[in-house]
């Protein structure tokens, strides 16, 4: 399922992961393991044994800069997942490399190294520290790198006006909305400039309308910054806009990795094409996901102009009156493919049967 | 969202728990009866029977006493120090000033309204005469009160970052909360030794718990987040604790430095037994030896001032970091300073001033003519009330239906005939489909014809043991009927039963007042401005202070015990009652109203259900406050075991007093559990 | 005037103790103030006296039951009006251990037995003698208590004594012990103030048996053998069928205390106060409003003379 990164170590690669809770998990995890084949049959023994399965043998890999979204909803994993990452719980079994380093084997010592200097998160609920201001929660990770006070002002100044929190630094988290909660929250994460960002839902708290308006800043902030990112959300829309690629879980496990478009259009599963049900597939989808490129050429008769990165909305409207195959064309004008107007409407359509 | 699985209403042979343990008590009730006369070990533990634990505990302990004491003189010749320095401190700063760093101190954190509290606070204290008892009181509070600060913060910690010594540590809280005061008090003199230094440690003890569990609770409550955002920004577990998580649980841990400060100032008056030390305590006990109510009231009224300065003002600092001008506290201060300069000698010293004395006689005289005008109407009360309510409840109809009392003799028939009519009433009302309280009826007939005083061991073991597993499951029961055995093999059994009936007895009687009490607070506005400040007096005025004028009432003996009990312990019974039935979510309210509901039915089917967890928490203040209360009415005179905490106490009897104060603590805590188990469960049950 | 001779006499009785070195004037002797106003006079005039030979003085307050552990460390140095029928145990491990000593009798003559109001004496008319009680049990009679009478008796802590003696006179009276001193006074005002019926043990000198009028009930005289036989006495099969032994009061100090203040312990030695004396000033003190400290300043002032020989027996 995962895809490896030809340019060298992926930025996170996860192995095998499990996360048991309950008492003796790792004993009991080893020795379900051992006595059976696959790790859906132990996740059952498991179970049957009063403990929570609540991550299973998940394993993929995240590549340098890339926006890796893990989306799934309540209680399917997602959270416990991205806090084995973090190793802010202490995952049952598997292997988290992060830049090749197997942060389940750092030492206490290096983990707080790490987390330091490498690793930022943002909270679903903003975890800002109530009894400090807004320039003070910014900075506490500065503290903690043990720079100075003017040092930690400056910088936090700085982040806080990327955020377009300037004018704030000296409220207390209570004075703020939610919006500019999450805005600090945001801008602490980011404070020593992390390779690595983790975001736990950190819209899902937020109004409708905040939450675009967020979405909207954050992409343009990753833009600039291209960080390697792991952000947890519930929610589909959210995930096809930001995420360059997608794990979909369920109940524990990783059911689909995929770009928006494979996962909309070519879902694993019920489960997976239930959650893309409410979707305007065709404003996600590209004609890249549906063109037939083998085979000889059949006969076009029209040609609608269709390009590779329209959408599926655009190249339906655009040949409303085509009954025979389209060509499609790549971004140089080349010929890269072709596709049947009814296959277009059929991938709008999936879901109905 | 749980499933709640209704049990079957139909009528199968299926028995709900409470029948099971009702009926289990009642067939125990059924042999012990069938074995009277036959079989005097059921009915009454045979001392051959009995441990001799008290002496072991005594012999024990003095072993260890006269091992630890030496390091233990020299802790308390240090805390003589800081002690003499606050005292001295307290007691030559020239009254202005410190009645105007106070009024400072309270605009600072609550503007005027604390400003004036402050103001009329100390006036009043100064007025009263008291001045400088006062200040040796409040040098062994702040005294005591740092100490059970850290204390509490340490073991709040230690609880927090070690879950395996957490259940160990939460179960020392609960013992050291539950143990009488009076009974600290007979160790700690053994071996601190005399003096104000046993009432500082004594009291340091009583308020660290509060601040502990407060701590704990406050780290518990730290948002996970906010913790795993100190984590992620890589602080170092000691970083997280100071810079992140103590401050973050700064308030709930406010919360304990107010409830600590309560507790020292309480715990501050009862270690005046001891003496050695000319403090407010001290002078309440003094003037109560000579039955001079007004002036011991007015004693107590200095401590209620002081009581409700500190919370006030810890309290708001707790909650609320708004902060007032400073400014303004320094001019009130400098104010204050300049008069204590200026005007000093024209002053008169604190101690002269008695503004007060005309009252307090009017008070006292006014006692007096109530006693004298309204003597035979309490009689009545008294004798109604100990001769179809008390005296039947302790020894049983068979023992109180006298000639003299009812008008005639107790028969053996009359004995079936109730035993009879309890059984049949009961099953008439299984019949109709609540067996529970069917089967209950004639347990508790056998109840009423023996008398809690004169009940079989084993009966008393069986039933507590059944109502513990309905409350609580297995668990509960095995450390209810553990902790009874040990009451039992140690000789203090009688006791226990007689201070568990004067208990259960006020503890009814309170349940029943102080629900109608809190009923009508929740619907009337006016009836709770009136009962909400008497509520307030009766928690912070030392109890010795009422027990006066209830002997004055209803001289010696029980009821005026039950009286002082009452008194004491129907305040959270009320409190909560209202709070329960005042915050019903609106909209339950709403869907009511428009379903038609009267208010009657209102209050009944919707307010009354949603505030039974709520109210059941109080029942459950109201028994510790009953057992704590219990120990203080051995100043009155009764029989059970606060009479043996009072006299181990006298006779500097470590054992008796560790033996009765733990049998109290196992009581308090047994009734403790059981009533949480059914608050618990009613909260499930309401999906809380 | 005859009280204060009585005084004088007493006083004077005891001039032939040894001169002795005054000792260490600059630590302050800490004296027990106790929980009774005539624990504080006694002390308070022994204060005044040891001040008066250069010494300075502490008063501490102290429980009564409790303290002699206190005193046995040093930290109190003498308490001044011990009862002997009601002295807890502590008293005699410590006398035993060695940290205590007897110094001598105050000379106060205790009373302790059965006390009635004096409108008692109407409801219950054969009173004092204590036959009447026999007759008079329903009218003494409580809720509690019925059919028996009610006597209150001393708060558990201080003994038994009225249960004793009810067992031993075979009374038909059931004793209720009364919690502490309070209760005992709250019983006497309710009882005068309204009139009704009241039978407690209770013991003088005590401010409350002149303001309460109160009269000792005549139970067969009390003797030693009587505590101990019970074939002595009206019931033949019992202990405890008579009076109470008047009690012993007198003065323990700290071990120690001769060694630091020679002059001091014997002038406490000779140190005594007669019942008439002290009677009368408890009563200024409870009763009319006066402070221990002016009351005891008169009765010094009064029998400065006495006083001024004492110390000079002791110190020259």
């Amino acid at each position: 399922m995962t895809t490896p990164d030809a340019n060298g170590t992926p930025a996170i690669a996860v192995e095998g992961l499990w996360q048991v809770f309950g008492n003796d998990a790792r004993a009991r995890l080893k020795e379900a393991r051992g006595r059976t084949g696959s790790a859906p049959e132990a996740a059952e023994e498991l179970k049957q044994q009063g403990l929570i399965p609540a991550v299973q043998d998940a394993g993929f890999e995240v590549r340098e800069g890339e926006l890796f979204v893990i989306m799934g909803l309540s209680g399917s994993g997602k959270s416990t997942m991205v806090r084995c990452i973090s190793r802010l719980v202490e995952p049952t079994a598997g292997s988290v490399l992060i830049d090749g380093e197997d942060i389940l084997a750092a030492s206490p010592k290096r983990l707080i190294e790490l987390r330091r200097r490498k690793l930022g998160m943002v909270f679903q609920h903003f975890g800002l520290f109530p009894h400090m201001t807004v320039a003070e929660n910014v900075a506490f990770p500065l503290k903690m790198l043990g720079k100075s006070r003017a040092e930690r002002r400056a910088r936090a100044f700085e982040v806080l006006d990327m955020v377009g929190l300037d004018g704030r630094e000296d409220s207390y988290p209570r004075q703020l909305s939610g919006g500019q909660k999450q805005r600090v929250g945001i801008a602490r994460s980011l404070a020593v400039n992390p390779d690595i960002w983790f975001l736990d839902e950190p819209f899902s708290a937020l109004d409708p309308l905040i939450r675009r308006q967020l979405q909207d800043e954050f992409l343009k902030i990753q833009s600039g910054l291209r960080k390697t990112i792991v952000f947890i959300t519930h929610d589909i829309t959210e995930a096809l806009k930001l995420a360059d690629r997608i794990a979909i879980m369920r109940d524990g496990r990783i059911v689909q990795i995929g770009t928006p478009a494979e996962i909309v259009l070519k879902p694993v599963d019920n489960y997976v094409r239930e959650f893309s049900k409410d979707v305007a597939r065709g404003r996600h989808a590209c004609l890249d996901s549906v063109i037939q490129t083998e085979g000889p050429l059949p006969e076009m008769p029209d040609d609608p102009k269709l390009r590779i990165d329209m959408t599926l909305d655009d190249a339906l409207a655009a040949c409303m009156s085509c009954y025979e195959n389209v060509p499609v064309y790549d971004r140089d004008g080349k010929m890269a493919g072709y596709v049947h107007p009814k296959e277009l409407a059929d991938a709008l359509t999936v879901d109905s049967e | 969202m749980t499933d709640q699985t209704a049990p079957p209403a139909t009528a199968l042979p299926y028995l709900t728990p409470g029948t099971r343990a009702a009926l289990a008590s009642l067939l125990v009730a059924a042999i012990c009866l069938a074995l009277e006369g036959r079989a005097d070990w059921l009915w009454e533990w045979p001392d051959a029977w009995t441990l001799p634990v008290t002496d072991w505990i005594s012999q024990g302990l003095g072993w260890l006493f006269d091992l630890i004491r030496p390091v233990v003189r020299v802790i308390s010749t240090l805390l003589r120090y800081p002690m003499d320095w606050v005292n001295v401190a307290l007691v030559q700063t020239p009254w202005p000033l410190i009645i105007g760093a106070t009024v400072a101190l309270g605009w600072y954190a609550g503007g005027l309204s604390l400003a004036l509290l402050s103001a009329i606070g100390l006036g009043f204290v100064l007025a009263s005469g008291y001045w400088v008892e006062g200040m040796n009181t409040l040098a062994l509070v702040f005294v005591s009160v740092p100490l059970a600060l850290i204390l509490g913060l340490f073991i709040g910690i230690w609880a927090n970052e070690s879950p395996r010594a957490r259940p160990w540590i939460e179960a020392t809280l609960d013992l050291m909360q539950t143990v009488p005061t009076f009974a600290y008090l007979t160790p700690l003199l053994l071996l601190f030794g005399f003096g104000p230094v046993v009432g500082l440690i004594a009291s340091a003890i009583y308020a660290a718990p509060p601040m502990a569990r407060n701590t704990l609770l406050g780290l518990q409550r730290v948002e996970a987040e906010v913790k795993e955002a100190g984590i992620m920004a890589g602080a170092t577990r000691r970083q997280q604790l100071a810079l992140v998580e103590i401050p973050a649980a700064s308030t709930q841990i406010m919360i304990g430095v107010n409830q600590s400060l309560m507790a020292a100032l309480s715990m501050v008056i009862i270690a005046a037994v001891i003496g050695g030390f000319d403090d407010i305590g001290w002078e309440v006990l003094l003037t109560m030896r000579q039955a001079n109510f007004g002036q011991s009231f007015l004693a107590g009224l200095v401590i209620v001032a002081f009581a409700i300065i500190i919370d006030r003002i810890s309290a708001r600092m707790a909650t609320n970091r708004d902060r007032h001008d400073l400014r303004i506290s320094w001019i009130i201060l400098a104010a204050s300073a300049a008069l204590a300069v200026y005007a000093w000698a024209a002053l008169p010293a604190a101690s002269d001033i008695a503004l007060l004395a005309p009252t307090v006689e009017a008070v006292d005289g006014a006692l007096t003519q109530f006693t004298r005008a309204t003597g035979a109407t309490l009689d009545s009360i008294k004798n109604t009330a100990m001769f179809y309510g008390l005296l039947p409840l302790r020894i049983g109809l068979d023992g109180a239906v006298l000639p003299f009392t009812w008008g005639f003799s107790w028969t053996a028939t009359m004995s079936w005939v109730l035993l009879g009519g309890g059984a049949a009433l009961g099953l008439a009302v299984a019949l109709t489909g609540r067996v529970a309280f069917g089967a209950s009826l004639p347990v508790m007939a056998v109840v009423l014809e023996t008398g809690v005083a004169d009940l079989p061991w084993p009966f008393v073991l069986f039933g507590v043991g059944a109502v513990a597993w309905v409350a609580g499951g297995w668990k509960l029961t095995r450390l209810a009927l553990v902790l009874l055995a040990l009451i039992l093999v140690s000789g203090l059994w009688e006791r226990a039963l007689l201070s568990l009936y004067l208990c259960g007895a006020a503890v009814i009687a309170c349940a029943v007042l102080g629900g109608l009490l809190g009923l009508l607070s929740a619907v009337s506005n006016i009836a709770w401005a009136i009962i909400r400040p008497i509520c307030d007096m009766l928690q912070t005025i030392p109890l010795f202070v009422f027990l006066i004028p209830v002997l004055m009432f209803f001289q010696i003996g029980e009821f005026s015990a039950f009286l002082a009990i009452i008194l004491y312990a129907i305040v959270p019974m009320i409190r909560y009652t209202r709070h329960g039935l005042v915050t019903t979510p609106p909209e339950l309210l709403e869907a009511a109203v428009a379903a038609g509901a009267t208010k009657t039915q209102i209050m009944r089917d919707v307010r009354a259900p949603f505030a039974a967890p709520t109210i059941l928490l109080g029942l459950n203040q109201t028994i510790l406050y009953a057992f704590a209360m219990l120990v203080i009415t051995a100043l009155i005179g009764t029989t059970g075991l606060g009479q043996s905490i009072y006299l181990a106490l006298g006779q500097a009897d470590v054992g008796l007093g560790i033996a009765a104060g733990a049998a109290m603590a196992i009581l308090a805590l047994i009734s403790d559990r059981i009533v949480q188990g059914f608050a618990e469960e009613r909260r499930r049950a309401l999906g809380l | 005037m005859k009280k204060l001779a009585i005084a004088a006499v007493v006083l004077s009785t005891i001039g032939g103790a040894q001169a002795a070195e005054l000792g260490d004037t600059g630590t302050p002797i800490r004296l027990a103030i106790n929980e009774w106003t005539g624990q504080h006079l006694t002390t308070q005039i022994a204060g005044q006296i040891l001040e008066e030979a250069g010494y300075t003085v502490e008063y501490v307050t102290a429980g009564y039951m409790n303290m002699y552990q206190a005193m046995a460390d040093g930290e109190i140095h003498a308490a001044l009006e011990v009862w002997e029928s009601n002295v807890s145990d502590q008293y005699y491990d410590q006398l035993e251990a060695g940290g205590v000593v007897e110094v001598s009798d105050l000379g106060l003559t205790a009373r302790e037995g059965f006390v009635y109001p004096a409108h008692v004496a109407e409801i219950c008319p054969g009173l004092p003698a204590w036959e009447a009680l026999n007759d008079c049990a329903m009218q003494f009679a409580t809720a509690e208590t019925i059919p028996q009478g009610r006597l209150v008796d001393y708060p558990a802590d201080w003994g038994t004594p009225g249960a004793d003696r009810v067992a031993g006179l075979e009374l038909p009276y059931r004793a209720v012990p009364a919690g502490s001193e309070g209760a005992l006074i709250a019983e006497l005002r309710a009882s005068t103030e309204r009139e009704t019926p009241l039978l407690m043990v209770f013991w003088q000198p005590h401010w409350a048996v002149s303001a309460y009028d109160l009269t000792f009930v005549d139970l067969p005289a009390g003797t030693p053998e009587c505590y101990e036989d019970p074939s002595w006495g009206v019931n033949p099969d019992a202990t405890f069928d008579c009076d109470f032994l008047p009690s012993r009061i007198f003065k323990v100090a700290w071990s120690g205390f001769e060694e630091q203040w020679p002059a001091a312990y014997e002038i406490l030695e000779a140190y005594q106060l007669a019942t008439e004396d002290q009677q009368p000033m408890m009563g200024a003190v409870d009763v009319d409003g006066q402070s221990v400290e002016e009351v005891a300043a008169a009765y010094v002032e009064a029998n400065s003379e006495e006083i001024s020989a004492m110390i000079a027996a002791a110190t020259e």
